[in-house]
């Protein structure tokens, strides 16, 4: 059997959970847990102290840039640029100039304070390990008995690479996430870009041999009408099934008009989402569907996008511009999910 | 374990590499050569700090390698503007474990693969106008500008540095110049004191006291005392306990001081302070990998505490890798000379392990004090008997005004081949050393050939007597003298030079004593004036 495991598990399906309670089952692992965003960062490192009080010694918590940068970059610079003690920090908004090839790596990978662009830090961490003869990751062995990886699905471009090379290495790999929800990305490279997303159940396919894969449909969360509008965003994937709270006379699915508006609220009290700060909220407060991910609500309300309400009418999902994003915003509620029209 | 260090530009190194041992590593060298140096740049590595506070504090011109800041000054003097100041760069590697690999990476001057920790002092480039503004200022240059630098700590993996995370604890103990717990409150507390009215001081004193009762009476100071008793029972038989200092003279500023048996640490003497210190440090619970590094552990030990000192030195190594400096021949050879690094003056440390076999064999059969002073002093002659030693003396007085003693050179007297043993430690340490040889009948190429290996260089020179002045020293002085003059510093009357030979012969360390010691002028043969010039 191999060492790996890759999760692919529905909205709900305590995905993060079964990361904390593995990492934290044997003190003996020198174990890794690392996400994308800050957000997602803090709220693992939260539920461990919540179980644990402090995060035990056996166990990191670092955010999939600083882990690039700490552990594979710092290290291993030299191989790349040639200087030792050279990179500093982060630079994720900017770019490198449009005609600077990868045969310049200082322009390249870095600006002019020594930051490296957020594009090419998955990029440099496999250029490292090739240039360094693999030091990389046998550094990575060294450091770490297990790395546990949560909302895979943001991980996209050169990502993908080093995520193969760790599935390849000794370190034991267990990679948790939704490529229904995926809504962010690491970088914008336009590397292995057919396996963003839905396509990224293709890239672990091709790894069935050294990765084992356990699709999760249940969802403890929602129940079994928002089931059932989720599942049908996303057709190709195994319907949700619902284990939580069966419906109750006013949950399920409700389309409500502006007219209806201030009644609805004061009645059901839902989060507020919205596609974006654009979006004309009738004056309510309201969260971007994008920050949402990863929580939980009673009950919510979507004001939609256009595509939004074209599926809400013809349930034709193949034409949603953005499904990942409608399926993070059904998928937030217990109970209710309200559109407004 | 520290596997290796590099340094550069620090205090007495300009540049300076040295591979450690597991267990105890001896530094042996003359003063000033860099023995201290070496244990301080270990403990600035670990732990950013120098002399006890953070290493930014004390950051200072001074610590600035003496030789790359003549480079500097004579370069910027030349008109060389673009003179770098010269930087301070520590390395310290470690062992390649999975305990030290978050330490790990090629940000080291070699871009070796391992795991160590990197201090750098360099210059800041944000002050490039001022330090413009500095070099051309009225004057001339005669420091490093530390002002203008900024201090780095990181790991080889290129990650800045907390210093809890880093997994080797030092400890560092320097017993030959013992601070006082919270020394520099010392002296100010005594002058404020000084200020005080005679009520006043019963009165701070009376509150005081009732407050050390109240402290050693709480149950959980009586408690912890009770442990610290129990824990250091190994190290002193005497009762350790934590209390307020209430001496006379004691801070009252509430400072915490170690008691033995009531007194506090700095009431009991020197050795015992070091001793206490030291053993303190060796039984550290090991729960990070230990390094010790200790000073000169002989200071204020009396012979016989020397003896237990170095004994639990000894055992405590297992598990912990201890830096010892040191002057004692007697520590030297209790503690073995396999464990020895010396120091020389290119400060190219040499080990004697590097050593053929054959010839360790040798030195660790030899007092450890001969060895020594081959690495002591700035210059070796090498005689070949006690009446030899004692003619080279005058012979080097005659010749520098001045007995060799008193120039740091050391006449040792060797015998027969074994000086060619002192040649291979003295040639790896750059040592400056002449062998003073009897030709004994035979040719002089015959004489230099028994020494063919050892290549005749600026520093190491063969004297060997003239064959047609006599096989040995005492027919050599003879024929440059004569009778008349040897009889009369020998205050005798021999007739034949054969006779008088003779008589040398079998008092030959009383005749070069009176060499020695006479007042009239004596001619030395040639090749006792080249070895001594």
């Amino acid at each position: 059997m191999p060492k790996n495991l890759a999760i692919i598990a529905a909205a709900g399906s305590r995905k993060t959970e079964t990361v904390i309670e593995r990492a934290l089952e044997d003190p003996g692992k020198r174990t890794l847990i690392t996400t994308y965003t800050q957000e997602n960062l803090a709220q693992i490192a939260r539920r461990i102290e919540a179980r644990v009080r402090v995060i035990p010694s056996h166990l990191t918590v670092m955010t999939w840039f600083s882990f690039l940068i700490n552990h594979a970059i710092r290290p291993y610079q030299c191989s790349v640029l040639g200087e030792i003690d050279f990179i500093r920090g982060l630079n994720f908004k900017g770019k490198h100039g449009m005609y600077v090839q990868k045969s310049d790596p200082e322009k390249y990978f870095l600006d002019s304070n020594r930051d490296i662009y957020r594009n090419g830090v998955s990029d440099f961490a496999c250029l490292a390990n090739e240039n360094s003869g693999g030091s990389v990751v046998g550094r990575l062995e060294q450091l770490f008995d297990q790395i546990f990886i949560d909302e895979v699905q943001d991980l996209v471009g050169f990502d993908l690479d080093l995520l193969d090379l760790l599935l390849k290495s000794r370190i034991a790999i267990t990679i948790v996430g939704d490529p229904r929800q995926h809504t962010l990305s690491t970088n914008t490279s336009s590397k292995n870009k057919k396996y963003q997303g839905k396509g990224f159940l293709d890239w672990l396919k091709k790894r069935s041999d050294i990765c084992d894969c356990e699709i999760r449909s249940t969802s403890d969360r929602c129940n079994s009408r928002i089931c059932e509008l989720a599942s049908s965003i996303f057709p190709e994937f195994e319907p949700l099934e619902s284990i939580g709270e069966p419906v109750h006379g006013q949950d399920g699915i409700h389309l409500i008009s502006v007219a209806e508006l201030p009644a609805y609220v004061k009645a059901y009290r839902p989060t507020i989402l919205r596609w974006n700060r654009n979006a004309n909220t009738q004056g309510l407060e309201a969260i971007n569907i994008g920050v949402s991910k990863g929580s939980t609500y009673e009950r919510v309300l979507i004001f939609p996008t256009k595509p939004m309400r074209n599926f809400l009418t013809d349930g034709n999902a193949s034409k949603l511009s953005a499904p990942e994003k409608l399926y993070v915003a059904v998928t937030r509620a217990r109970h209710s999910v309200g559109f407004v029209l | 374990m520290l596997a290796k260090i590099h340094i550069e530009n620090f205090r007495a190194f300009r540049e300076f590499d040295l591979d450690f041992r597991d267990g105890l590593n001896i530094i042996v060298g003359a003063n000033d050569i860099g023995k201290t140096t070496l244990l301080e740049a270990i403990n600035l590595a670990l732990t950013l700090r120098f002399r006890g506070r953070p290493f930014a504090y004390e950051l200072s011109p001074h610590l600035i390698n003496q030789d790359a800041k003549n480079a500097y000054v004579a370069a910027l003097a030349a008109g060389e503007q673009a003179a770098p100041p010269p930087e301070i760069l520590i390395e310290l590697f470690l062992d390649d474990r999975d305990e030290f690999a978050d330490l790990k990476g090629e940000n080291n001057h070699l871009k070796e693969n391992a795991p160590g920790l990197r201090v750098r002092s360099a210059f800041n480039l944000n002050y490039s106008a001022e330090y413009r503004k500095f070099i051309e200022g009225d004057g001339p240059v005669t420091l490093v500008p530390t002002e203008y630098f900024d201090t780095e700590w990181i790991t080889f993996g290129g990650n800045s540095i907390v210093r809890r995370s880093v997994p080797v604890n030092a400890s560092l103990i320097d017993a030959s110049a013992l601070r006082l717990h919270a020394g520099a409150d010392y002296y100010l507390q005594k002058t404020i004191d000084e200020q005080l009215e005679a009520s006043d001081r019963v009165e701070l004193s009376r509150v005081y006291r009732s407050l050390r009762e109240a402290f050693s009476e709480d149950p959980a100071i009586a408690a912890i005392n009770e442990k610290l008793g129990e824990t250091q029972k190994e190290v002193t038989n005497k009762n350790l306990s934590l209390s307020i200092d209430v001496s006379q003279g004691a801070s009252w500023e509430s400072s915490l001081v170690p008691h033995l048996d009531d007194l506090p640490l700095q009431f009991i003497g020197g050795g015992g302070q070091s001793m206490l210190k030291i053993l303190l440090a060796l039984y550290k619970s090991l729960d990070k990998t230990h390094v010790v590094l200790i000073e000169e552990p002989e200071n204020h030990q009396s012979p016989a505490s020397l003896n237990v000192l170095v004994e639990k030195i000894r055992e405590r190594c297992d598990g912990r890798q201890v830096f010892l400096s040191t002057h004692s021949s007697f520590v030297i050879n209790k503690l073995g000379l396999d464990n020895l690094a010396l120091l020389g003056d290119n400060a190219k440390p040499f080990r004697l392990t590097n050593l053929d076999p054959s010839t360790l064999a040798y030195f660790k059969k030899l007092p450890g004090y001969d060895t020594l002073r081959v690495v002591l002093a700035k210059r070796v002659i090498l005689v070949e008997g006690p009446s030899d030693e004692l003619v080279i003396q005058r012979a080097y007085r005659d010749a520098h005004g001045k007995l060799p003693i008193e120039e740091g050179v050391d006449v040792i007297s060797v015998r027969g081949l074994s000086a060619a043993r002192f040649l291979e430690i003295a040639k790896p340490l750059g040592k400056r050393v002449q062998v003073v040889l009897d030709n004994d009948g035979k040719t002089v190429a015959e004489v230099e050939e028994r020494y063919a290996p050892y290549e005749q260089t600026e520093e190491i020179s063969l004297h060997v007597s003239d064959p047609d002045q006599g096989p040995t020293l005492e027919p050599q002085l003879l024929n440059a003298n004569g009778l008349g003059a040897l009889n009369e510093i020998f205050e005798k009357d021999y007739k034949t030079k054969e006779a008088l030979e003779s008589y040398m012969r079998d008092n030959k360390t009383t005749c070069a004593l009176q060499i020695l010691e006479a007042k009239k002028k004596i001619a030395m043969p040639s090749y006792i004036e080249a070895a001594v010039a």
